[in-house]
């Protein structure tokens, strides 16, 4: 691989010995995926921040990185393992919170930004088209090439944090247009709620795998194409797609001559129905990906004038807490329901302490819950699940 | 022996091999804590060079490399043949050596090895490398294949091309043609295909096999006393028959290049 004579000073350690480490993790990956160069990069996104998913190793590790690391580019994390005012009531115990509460300091001494969301695209952390990237977070990651035309990799966590601690990143992959092409059609005939379009990118997933799919005859706004983004990275490892009409890179590519997959009503209950272990609930969660201020709006307006009259099921909404701060009035609606959470979310959080069933609308969720979470799974519409308990 | 592959984390270290058969899991495949192997016939990585042919599974698999290494009970270094993000990212963020693009076969569990991750290098140090010759004639689309004695020293009983080990200074081409004079009475000219070396391990030696391809148009054989049988078989009839996998392929290849 080709270093400038800059990024071999920093791989010699003239930068200290985290920006050598550093640059070491990011040329090994180059080297896997065949990367002849590095590019900078404007933005990076971080996984790894729930003390659930990182444990103590994770832990050790951003201790000794953080004692002379800063990152370079504008930086975010995932959601955490606990909303940080709120954690009793999630029952966590205070063991876990103090750990959880270290990760946020460490990760903040290296100038990372500690809104911790998995819709840091929603503010915060905006890259602009064509700019390259270096993002955790699949559901993140996909939106951002696919809605925004930015350029990143499914990162992991570590490779993300390197990035951001060099302002770099290896070229391979996504960062180059040739692979950024549809490599199949997906004529999808489905309605137009919110999780039908989770279902949409479940079956998709499952069918393609990593693929780029190019979507007709739909038209997903911000909300639909986050669940759709999300499901498909979880059920595949989709990480970019294309929708005619819509995507700002859709007719860069000429895609006559494509395989053409028709998704419809059919496809998406056997997807339904693949994500359905339980029959009933102790928690239900929404929020994944993190709530935005439409779908908090649109909540709180369904609950308005209901009561929630089974006290055997807890309720969690999940979002960011710049979001949660910009909705008070709803807010308070949604909290007669049960809590808003800020900077948490049911799959990252150790829920398995307390529940063995869990609702959600959403399809990654579906996927997660089970082997993350240890949860039986209903996995249905908002209103649909709501009901189960107003 | 060394063994050219491919660096992906810095350092150097020497240990006894650890080798696991199959895609390999730090996350939940090992105790971070203790080093003990949750998988496979157990054991413990602690120091060892830990051998495997990939990583798989969770991210976190790169932090329960950490947390060995905060432990004290990391492995010595890591040899794959394939390194994928997980494993190459645990090894660079704990300072464990890492070579990859090496083939893992050639590697026994208790070998004693040198893991040089600074430059991409391996070495072998019970073993020794010895080059030879493994040629098929061919003639009339049938391969020449000789069994070696039950008695043979190496594979025995095994039915093999016509092989040997290449003498002094001469040149592996010419090696081939002496080989094929000395145990079959047969005078080919010039090669028709020949493939890079293919490493084969048998004990404390790693034969550094040349395969050649020879068209020649006489099958009248006189076998020296290294073989007691001989055959010519089609490509399919020798694929059925007591052989090393190596050369299945390597005749495969050879055939290939044969026919543009």
């Amino acid at each position: 691989m080709y270093l400038s004579r800059d990024e071999e000073a920093v791989l010699s350690g003239k930068h200290g010995e985290s920006a050598q480490k550093a640059m070491e993790l990011v040329v090994a990956l180059g080297k896997i995926y065949n990367a002849e160069n590095l590019v900078d990069i404007t933005s990076a996104h971080i996984s790894g921040a729930s003390y659930k998913t990182i444990g103590d190793g994770g832990l050790k590790y951003l201790e000794d990185v953080s004692k002379d690391a800063k990152v370079k580019v504008t930086s975010t994390l995932n959601p955490l393992g606990m909303d940080r005012e709120r954690w009793k009531e999630m029952r966590i115990s205070p063991e876990f919170a103090k750990k959880q509460l270290r990760i946020i300091e460490l990760y903040g001494k290296m100038g990372v930004r500690t809104s911790c969301t998995c819709t840091p695209y929603l503010g915060g952390n905006v890259p602009k088209f064509g700019e390259h990237a270096a993002w955790a977070e699949s559901s993140a990651l996909s939106f951002v090439n696919s809605y925004i035309g930015a350029r990143t990799n499914r990162e992991g966590g570590p490779g993300a944090l390197a990035a951001a601690i060099i302002g770099k990143t290896a070229n391979y992959g996504l960062h180059l247009e040739k692979n950024r092409a549809p490599a199949v059609i997906i004529d999808a005939d489905i309605g137009n709620t919110l999780f039908d379009h989770s279902l949409l990118g479940q079956a998709v997933g499952k069918r393609i795998g990593s693929a780029i799919p190019y979507y007709r005859n739909i038209r997903p706004d911000i909300e639909a194409a986050k669940t759709m983004a999300a499901a498909m990275a979880a059920a595949g490892s989709v990480a970019m797609f294309h929708v005619e009409g819509v995507t700002p890179e859709h007719s860069r590519y000429d895609v006559s001559g494509l395989e053409t997959i028709h998704i419809g009503k059919k496809e998406l209950k056997d997807a339904r129905e693949s994500l359905n272990t339980a029959d009933d609930i102790q928690l239900l969660a929404f929020g994944c990906p993190h709530l935005t201020v439409r779908e908090i709006t649109e909540m709180a307006a369904f609950l308005k004038d209901k009561k929630k009259r089974r006290n055997d099921v807890d309720i969690w909404f999940c979002t960011s807490s710049e979001v949660r701060s910009r909705c008070p009035d709803q807010v308070k609606i949604l909290e007669r329901f049960g809590p808003v959470l800020a900077d948490t979310c049911m799959v990252v959080a150790p829920i398995e302490s307390n529940y063995q069933r869990t609702g959600t609308n959403s399809a990654k969720a579906g996927n997660y819950l089970p082997t993350l979470c240890s949860q039986r799974v209903m996995c249905d519409d908002f209103a649909k699940l709501m009901e189960l308990v107003i | 022996m060394i063994v050219r592959g491919r660096s992906i984390s810095k350092g150097k270290a020497r240990g006894t091999v650890l080798r696991l058969k199959g895609a390999f899991s730090f996350l939940g495949g090992v105790d971070g804590a203790t080093g003990e192997l949750r998988v496979e016939d157990g054991g413990n990585v602690s120091d060892r060079i830990l051998v495997f042919p990939m990583g798989k599974g969770s991210t976190v698999g790169s932090f329960t490399m950490y947390d060995l290494k905060v432990h004290g009970k990391q492995p010595a270094a890591v040899i794959n043949s394939t390194a994928e993000t997980i494993v190459a990212t645990g090894a660079v963020i704990s300072s464990i050596p890492m070579v990859d693009s090496v083939d893992v076969g050639l590697l026994r569990n208790g070998d004693d090895v040198t893991v040089d991750g600074n430059d991409g290098t391996i070495e072998i140090h019970n073993v020794r490398p010895v080059r030879c010759v493994s040629s098929v004639v061919y003639v009339d689309g049938k391969i020449l294949m000789l069994r070696r004695p039950d008695s043979a020293s190496s594979f025995p009983g095994v039915w093999s091309l016509v092989a040997g080990k290449v003498e002094g200074n001469e040149s592996t081409d010419d090696a081939a043609k002496r080989e094929i004079y000395e145990e079959t009475g047969l005078r080919v000219s010039s090669h028709s295909a020949s493939l890079g070396p293919i490493f084969v391990r048998e004990n404390d030696v790693i034969w550094e096999v040349h395969p050649y391809l020879f068209v020649h148009n006489v099958s009248d054989v006189k076998l020296n006393k290294e073989n007691v049988e001989h055959l010519w078989v089609s490509p399919d009839e020798m694929e059925r028959m007591n052989t090393v996998t190596s050369t299945v392929l390597a005749v495969r290849e050879l055939i290939s290049k044969l026919i543009p």
